[in-house]
C-alpha cells in the first residue's frame, strides 16, 4: 500500500522545515519550565516530545493511505469528532472555567484541535465534489457544517479554537472559485454583525481584552498586563537576545503561559531578533511550501484539502505571532508546532501528513 | 479538471501566497521595530520589571564618653514597608498587610498617603520596630502580598537610661527638613534633639543599597550587586559616664525635678550633664506612637524641656558672687568692705528684709563673711553703689544672661537686667530702686543652670567663659581624632586677689560653720560653692495661696560649686525645682564631688547616696 516510488515523492524539505519548527519549540518549552534550581527537565518538555512522536506517527499514518481514502471516509469521521465534543460537552474535564479536554493517560485530549481537520476533510470533500464556481447553496451547506463543530466549541466554551475552523470554510470556498462578489457580502455581513456580537454574544472578560488591546494602559495590572508584558518580553530582546534560559521576562514568570500561547515572545526574547527571523522564515516556507502542494495537487480535492489544513494553521500561526508581540488582544491561541500542547501537535501533524499525502501522490492515479 | 477552472485555482493560490508573504514581512518589521528600533525602551522596562533596589541601613555612629565606655548603640530590627512599583492593588495590599499585622488600617493608609508623591521604588515604611510575631506573619503571606518587603534596619539604642536630653532622640526626617537639606530623603532616620541633631552629619551613616532580582511575585531571586552601607562616625563625648551616673544618682536619691551641668573648668567641656524629669529617648527610636507622644507633649512636669538649658529661674543668692566681683573690679568696695548688717535696710524709702532678719541679721560683716552667710543687706548695699549697668556688665562677662553656646539646640537665652535693655524693652526709666533687688539676684534677673555652670567655670578659671561642649572627638575611621575645643565666648581680665577673695567666700560657705553649703564639703578637696533660693512666689502670695492651689508653690533649691578652691578642676551647678532651698541642692552636689575625686584619688566610687532633703523653708 506504500509504493516505493511514493517515498522519492515525499516533500522532504517540508517535513524538515516542520521538525526543525517542533524542534525549536521543545527548546523554548525546556527554557521557560526546566527549573532552574534543580537544572532538571519538567514534564512538560518531555511531554511534549512524547506527543511530537505520537504525532509523527500520526503524520505517518496519514501519509501511508491515499488521500482519496480519508476523504472517501470524511462523513463517518465528522460525525465521529462531533460525537467527541458532544461527549466532551457533558464528560470532558474542566480545567480553567472551560470543558475542552478527554483526559487519556499520557495527556489530556482536546477534540476541538481535531476538529479542523475533520473540517478540512468534509469541505474538501463536499466542494471538490461539486462542479464549477460554488452558489448559494452550497455555500450554506458548507457553512452549516462548519457551524455545527462551530458552535460546539464555542459552547466549551473555547471561541479562540472555534475561531480557527471559519478560515478553513473560507479558503476551500475561496479556491473553489467563490464569487469575489459572494467574499465581499460575507466581509460586509461581518462587519455588521461585529457590534451587535459585540453587545450580545462576547462575555465581559472577552469584551475587556479587546478593549484593552485598543489601550492597554487603561488596565496596565489586569487585563493589559500581558499585552504589556508581551511588548516588553519582544522589545527587550534586541538584535540577538538574551540568551538562552537567560530571559528575565520568561524565566521570572512575568508573562503568564510563557510555554504555551506566548512560547514566540520567548523566542524573541532569547534569540533576539535573529531568532525571530529564523522562525519566521521557517514559517513562511512551509506555508508556501504547502500552498505550492495545493497548486500541484492531481486533482481539486486534493488542492482543496491541502488548502484547508492551512488555512486554521496559517490563521493561527499568524495570530499568536502578532499577539506574542503584543499587538493583537490576548487569546488563548496557540502557536502550532511550538507551543506546548499534545493535541494540538498531534493534530497539526497528522494535518501535515495529510499534505505531504497529497502531494506525493500528485503523480498517481 | 477543467483547464479554466486550474488556472483560476491557481491565480488564486498566488494571491494568497502574495498575500501571506506580505503579512509576513508585516510581522518582520514589526518586530524589527519593536526588538531594534525600540529595543532600549522596552529593555529599560524589562530591567525595572525584575530588578528592585533595596536600601541598607547604615547604622548610625556610636556615642563613648570621654573615656571610651559605650552610651549610645544600635540594635538590629526589622522594618516593614510596601514597595509600590508592582502593586496591583494598593487598597487591596493595605487592608491585608493591616489585618496580618493586626494593626489599625486607617492608620497603614495614612502613612501611604503621606508617602504617595515619592517614587513608586523607594519602599514605604509601615511598620517600623516590627514584633518577631508581625516578621513571621508578613513572611508566612508573601505570596498574597509580593509588594511588601521585610528590610533589616538598625534602630538606635540607649542602653543607659540616663541623659536623656543630652542623647536627645531620632526620628524620621521631616518634609520641610528634606526640603532643606539635599542629603536627605524622605523615610531618613535622623536627630531630632540633643547631640543626635546637633551632630546628625556625623552621626548618620550612607544608605547602601542592595539590586536583586525578583520574579513576578516579588520573591527575591538574586543579588546582582550590593553597595555596603557606611556607618556613622563614632563620636566621643567630654562627659564622664561616672559623673553622669552620680548627678543621675543624686537626682533619683532627692526625688525632685531640676538640671544639673558640670564642666571643666579649664575648657568647657561637660562632664556630666541633666535635666529632670526625662523621658526614655528609646521610645522614639521606632517611631513614637502618637498616644505616648501626645502624654509626652501634655505633661504638666514638661519631660520634654530640657531644663538645663530651656529653663530660666531666678538665681537667688548665688548671684551675689557676680556682685561681688563687679563691686570689687569697679574699685566700689574692697574685699574688707563691711557693711552692718541688721536684719533689713531702706533704701529710696523702702525697707529691704536681709533672710537673717529674724535673728537680728548678720551685724558688721566682710565681702568673705558675707558671701559665707548670704547677707542680704550687704549685696543690697554693693548693687546700690554699683548701679545695675555694672552688675549687667560683669554678670556678662561672667557668662549669666548670655547663651552659653553649648553644642545642643535650643538653648534660650537668660536675663541680667540694665537700664538700656528696660528702656528698649519697656520703654521705660530704670529706677535706682530696682537695682536693690537685682543685688540679691531676684527681680528680673534670669538664668538657665548651663550659664551658671559657665558662670561657675569662669570664676574658677579666672575669667574666662568657656563654652560648654559635648564633643571631645570623633572618628572619621582612621581612629579618633579630636574635635577643637570651641573658642571661649570672652575673657575679662580680673585680679587674682579680689577673685581669691570671693572664692574664699565660697570655700567658707561649704566649708566653715555658718555657711549654707556645708553639706557638700569632702574633706582634702577644699569644695567651693553657694547656695540659692529663687522664689516661686511671694511669701505674701504663698500665705494667700495656701490651701487653695495644687500646684507646687516651694522654692527651688540652687548649689553652684567649684572644687578645689585653687585650680579647680569640676565647676558646675544643681537645681532643684521646689528644692525650697541651696542645701538640698548641696545634697546632691556631695556626690557628684565625692565621685569625682573618688575617681581623681583613685577611691572606690561611693554607693548609690540616701539623700533626706530638708523640705523646710528657713535659708536664704
Amino acid at each position: 500500500m506504500f509504493e516505493r516510488r511514493l517515498y522519492y515523492h515525499i516533500d522532504w524539505a517540508l517535513l524538515t522545515a516542520v521538525l526543525a519548527l517542533c524542534l525549536l519549540g521543545v527548546v523554548m518549552i525546556y527554557s521557560t519550565t526546566a527549573d532552574p534550581t534543580r537544572g532538571t527537565a519538567s514534564r512538560l518538555f518531555v511531554t511534549q516530545l512524547y506527543a511530537i512522536v505520537i504525532g509523527l506517527a500520526a503524520m505517518a499514518f496519514m501519509m501511508m493511505l491515499d488521500y482519496r481514502t480519508f476523504t472517501d471516509k470524511s462523513h463517518i469521521i465528522y460525525i465521529g469528532l462531533l460525537g467527541l465534543l458532544v461527549y466532551v460537552m457533558f464528560f470532558g474535564m474542566v480545567q480553567m472555567g472551560a470543558r475542552r479536554w478527554i483526559p487519556l493517560r499520557i495527556f489530556n485530549l482536546q477534540p476541538s484541535e481535531f476538529a479542523k481537520i475533520g473540517i478540512a476533510l468534509v469541505l474538501a470533500k463536499f466542494f471538490g465534489e461539486n462542479r464549477g464556481a460554488p452558489g448559494w447553496t452550497d455555500l450554506a451547506i458548507g457553512g452549516v457544517l462548519t457551524a455545527i463543530p462551530f458552535l460546539l466549541i464555542v459552547k466549551e466554551p473555547d471561541l479562540g479554537t472555534a475561531v480557527t475552523l471559519l478560515p478553513v470554510f473560507l479558503a476551500v470556498a475561496y479556491l473553489a472559485g467563490m464569487r469575489m462578489r459572494i467574499l465581499g457580502v460575507l466581509c460586509v455581513c461581518a462587519l455588521l454583525a461585529a457590534p451587535i456580537a459585540w453587545k450580545f454574544a462576547l462575555k465581559d472578560y472577552q469584551k475587556s481584552r479587546i478593549s484593552t488591546f485598543l489601550d492597554p494602559s487603561q488596565d496596565a495590572k489586569g487585563a493589559g498586563y500581558q499585552q504589556i508584558q508581551a511588548r516588553v518580553t519582544v522589545g527587550s530582546g534586541g538584535l540577538t537576545g538574551k540568551g538562552f534560559r537567560r530571559g528575565t521576562q520568561g524565566q521570572l514568570r512575568f508573562l503568564p503561559v510563557a510555554h504555551n500561547d506566548f512560547i514566540f515572545s520567548v523566542l524573541a526574547e532569547e534569540q533576539g531578533f535573529a531568532g525571530v527571523l529564523v522562525a519566521l522564515g521557517l514559517y513562511l516556507f512551509v506555508i508556501l511550501r504547502t500552498l505550492e502542494a495545493a497548486r500541484l495537487a492531481k486533482d481539486r480535492l486534493g488542492s482543496y484539502l491541502v488548502l484547508g489544513v492551512l488555512a486554521s494553521f496559517t490563521f493561527q500561526v499568524i495570530y499568536n505571532i502578532t499577539m506574542s508581540a503584543g499587538l493583537a488582544p490576548v487569546k488563548g491561541l496557540t502557536l502550532p508546532l511550538m507551543s506546548y500542547g499534545g493535541s494540538s501537535m498531534i493534530a497539526t501533524l497528522a494535518g501535515f501528513g495529510l499534505v505531504l499525502n497529497v502531494r506525493m501522490r500528485r503523480f498517481t492515479n | 479538471m477543467v483547464v479554466e477552472e486550474r488556472r483560476r485555482a491557481n491565480a488564486r493560490l498566488a494571491v494568497l501566497q502574495y498575500l501571506i508573504t506580505v503579512l509576513f514581512s508585516v510581522l518582520a518589521v514589526s518586530f524589527w521595530v519593536l526588538q531594534v528600533v525600540q529595543h532600549a525602551k522596552y529593555e529599560e522596562l524589562a530591567e525595572n520589571n525584575h530588578q528592585r533596589t533595596l536600601a541598607l541601613r547604615a547604622p548610625r555612629g556610636l556615642v563613648f564618653d570621654r573615656e571610651g565606655r559605650v552610651l549610645v548603640v544600635n540594635r538590629g530590627s526589622y522594618g516593614i514597608s510596601i514597595v509600590r512599583e508592582h502593586t496591583k492593588d494598593m487598597n487591596q495590599t493595605v487592608r491585608l498587610l493591616a489585618s496580618v499585622l493586626g494593626i489599625d488600617e486607617g492608620g497603614v493608609r495614612a502613612i501611604v498617603d503621606r508617602h504617595r508623591r515619592e517614587p513608586t521604588y523607594r519602599p514605604i515604611t509601615v511598620v517600623q520596630d516590627a514584633t518577631p510575631a508581625q516578621v513571621a506573619a508578613v513572611s508566612a503571606r508573601r505570596l498574597e502580598l509580593p509588594d511588601v518587603v521585610i528590610e533589616q534596619v538598625p534602630t538606635r539604642r540607649y542602653p543607659l537610661t540616663m541623659a536623656a536630653h543630652l542623647f536627645g532622640y531620632v526620628g524620621e526626617v521631616n518634609d520641610k527638613e528634606v526640603a532643606d537639606d539635599e542629603s536627605l530623603h524622605s523615610g531618613d532616620i535622623v536627630g531630632q534633639s540633643g547631640i543626635e541633631k546637633i551632630y546628625n552629619a556625623l552621626l548618620m551613616g550612607e544608605d547602601g543599597a542592595r539590586r536583586v532580582v525578583v520574579n513576578s511575585v516579588g520573591r527575591e531571586i538574586r543579588t546582582l550587586e550590593e553597595e555596603e552601607p557606611t556607618e556613622g562616625k563614632r563620636i566621643q563625648l567630654t562627659i564622664d559616664l561616672d559623673v553622669q551616673k552620680a548627678i543621675e544618682e543624686g537626682f533619683d536619691a532627692v526625688g525632685l525635678n531640676g538640671a544639673a551641668v558640670a564642666l571643666d573648668p579649664a575648657n568647657g567641656g561637660v562632664l556630666g550633664f541633666v535635666s529632670r524629669p526625662a523621658y526614655d529617648p528609646n521610645a522614639f527610636a521606632a517611631g513614637i506612637d502618637r498616644a505616648a507622644w501626645a502624654a509626652l507633649n501634655t505633661d504638666r512636669d514638661r519631660p520634654l524641656n530640657d531644663r538645663a538649658i530651656q529653663g530660666r529661674f531666678s538665681p537667688g543668692s548665688t548671684f551675689k558672687m557676680a556682685v561681688a566681683l563687679a563691686g570689687l573690679e569697679e574699685g566700689i568696695i574692697t574685699p574688707d568692705f563691711r557693711v552692718h548688717c541688721p536684719g533689713h535696710a531702706n533704701f529710696y524709702g523702702r525697707d529691704f528684709k536681709c533672710w537673717r532678719f529674724s535673728r537680728g541679721g548678720h551685724g558688721s560683716i566682710d565681702l568673705r563673711h558675707a558671701i559665707q552667710q548670704s547677707c542680704d543687706v550687704y549685696f543690697y548695699t554693693v548693687a546700690n553703689m554699683l548701679g545695675v549697668d555694672r552688675i549687667h556688665k560683669w554678670a556678662t562677662a561672667l557668662g549669666l544672661g548670655v547663651r552659653s553656646g553649648i553644642d545642643l539646640p535650643n538653648e534660650v537665652q537668660g536675663l541680667v537686667p540694665s537700664t538700656e535693655w528696660k528702656r528698649e524693652k519697656m520703654h521705660e526709666k530704670w529706677y535706682a530702686g530696682e537695682t536693690i533687688s537685682v543685688g540679691i539676684g531676684q527681680g528680673q534677673v534670669s538664668v538657665t543652670p548651663v550659664s551658671m555652670a559657665v558662670y561657675m567655670a569662669a570664676l574658677g578659671n579666672g575669667g574666662t567663659r568657656v563654652t560648654p561642649h559635648l564633643l571631645k572627638a570623633v572618628d572619621r575611621g582612621n581612629g579618633w581624632e579630636p574635635a577643637p575645643v570651641p573658642k571661649p565666648q570672652s575673657t575679662v581680665d580680673i585680679s587674682p586677689e579680689k577673685l581669691q577673695a570671693v572664692r574664699d567666700g565660697m570655700w567658707m560657705v561649704v566649708n566653715e560653720a555658718g555657711g549654707t553649703g556645708g553639706a557638700a564639703r569632702i574633706a582634702g578637696h577644699d569644695v567651693s560653692g553657694k547656695t540659692g533660693t529663687a522664689q516661686v512666689i511671694s511669701n505674701q502670695g504663698r500665705a494667700a495661696a495656701a490651701g487653695k492651689t495644687d500646684r507646687n508653690l516651694n522654692d527651688h533649691g540652687w548649689f553652684v560649686f567649684l572644687a578645689p578652691r585653687d585650680n579647680p578642676q569640676i565647676a558646675g551647678v544643681v537645681f532643684l525645682e521646689h528644692g525650697v532651698h541651696g542645701g538640698n541642692a548641696a545634697l546632691v552636689v556631695h556626690h557628684i564631688l565625692d565621685t569625682f575625686f573618688a575617681k581623681k584619688d583613685g577611691r572606690p566610687l561611693p554607693p548609690k547616696p540616701v539623700i533626706k532633703p530638708n523640705m523646710n523653708p528657713s535659708m536664704g
